[in-house]
């Protein structure tokens, strides 16, 4: 009898300060090292590349490309992107004849943020989206598979004719895995047609394959 | 007895009702929620977080208006060709390719680095350069992983060129099917 009410009195209380540290400190580090996810319109699949620099925020202009052959063109959110977006729909209106009011402007500089992919003729219509809609809106994407009509090339011409043949200092191309090649060739002709000659792929990190010349490099230059 | 004031009293004496409430008082904290909360954040901070930050790969491609004179220097002995097709398919040949196709091999991505690290080992510096060409069915993986090979192996000189038909009859021969729809 007494041995029954000594087990049923055991209390059941967990010291949970310890837990408590160590939540915390997982906690304040994914606070730490995380940094948000970029909404993204479009879903890429980066392959891998040993580049071990990080992919640059200033003044990017990025052209992605999904699996489907689908053209994105997308500039970063700071003055200088926001300034190269403004002058390519200025300059593309006065172009192609659009007519785009300068509100439709500022929603080319604001859509420009996630990717913009329609065909110049489709982008007075595009612009007239609000922010629901355009998430949901699918994009075809900036025809290029057409050499007469490689449309990035429209875009890419009228950004450099505003900003006076000043090229933006990073151009990235962003491409899916499973892209075909003709589309990323394409896309390279559109650019060399503008004088633009040096991009840089985004890619994720994989490690150098041990005994390869690259790995001896950077060993001794480690050293 | 005196002793009980200057010095604390190892036989549990009773020192009044006051201060021994205070010291029975339970510390302990109920942390249960605040557990709860901490990986409730850490579960959102988990799922938002992108731990591998995107990196840029630099490329730089030639300037096909350049002078006709000014390319081709490459030297044929010096020059390896890498043919990409579709399912991760690699092919390559050494030098000019033979035209009965004789020295066109099939290979994969593992085993092309032996390849182009043995071709590097036999050929001066000055004269390696390494010509990649996809064709129609290849997927941007396969150029971006040969252009990765170019790093991993070192080499200098590499570009990616648009395949000839010729070449493309031989993949086609040998992955045993029919040109591509559309006869490109």
């Amino acid at each position: 009898m007494s041995k029954l009410n000594k087990i049923a009195k055991k209390s059941t209380w967990v010291d949970m300060t310890a837990f408590v540290d160590l939540s915390f400190l997982i906690l304040t580090f994914f606070m730490l090292a995380t940094k948000f996810k970029p909404p993204e319109v479009i879903k890429i699949e980066n392959p891998n590349s040993v580049s071990s620099e990080n992919q640059p925020e200033k003044d990017v202009l990025k052209v992605s490309f999904d699996k489907d052959g689908k053209v994105f063109i997308s500039f970063s959110p700071d003055k200088e992107g926001k300034e190269k977006a403004q002058l390519t729909a200025e300059v593309l209106s006065r172009q192609k004849g659009l007519g785009l009011t300068p509100a439709e402007i500022s929603t080319f500089i604001k859509f420009s943020v996630g990717g913009i992919g329609v065909p110049v003729t489709q982008l007075k219509s595009f612009l007239a989206l609000n922010d629901t809609e355009y998430k949901s809106f699918p994009q075809p994407g900036i025809p290029v598979s057409d050499t007469l009509n490689n449309q990035l090339n429209d875009y890419l011409n009228a950004l450099l004719t505003g900003t006076g043949g000043r090229k933006p200092e990073n151009v990235m191309l962003n491409g899916d895995n499973a892209t075909k090649y003709p589309y990323f060739k394409n896309v390279l002709a559109a650019f060399k047609k503008n004088g633009i000659f040096s991009f840089k792929l985004i890619t994720s990190l994989e490690g150098v394959p041990t005994g390869t010349p690259l790995y001896k490099k950077q060993r001794e230059a480690s050293k | 007895m005196g002793a009980d004031v200057s010095a604390p009293d190892p036989g549990a004496h009773k020192k009044g009702p006051g201060v021994k409430k205070q010291a029975r008082k339970d510390t302990k904290v109920d942390m249960t929620p605040m557990v709860d909360l901490g990986f409730l954040l850490i579960t959102f901070f988990i799922f938002t977080t992108t731990m591998s930050t995107p990196k840029a790969f630099k490329l730089n491609v030639p300037d096909d208006t350049a002078k006709e004179e000014e390319k081709n220097e490459a030297k044929a002995s010096g020059a390896f060709t890498v043919l990409l097709s579709k399912d991760n398919n690699v092919f390559y040949y050494e030098g000019q390719l033979a035209p009965d196709g004789s020295n066109f091999k099939s290979s994969n991505f593992k085993d092309i680095r032996t390849e182009i690290l043995k071709k590097k080992a036999n050929t001066p510096e000055k004269d390696l350069v390494v010509i990649i060409k996809p064709n129609e069915t290849a997927v941007y993986k396969n150029v971006v992983d040969m252009l990765d090979e170019m790093q991993i192996a070192d080499i200098k000189r590499y570009a990616v060129v648009d395949i000839f038909p010729g070449e493309i009859e031989l993949i086609n021969a040998t992955e045993g099917n029919a040109p591509p729809a559309g006869g490109k």
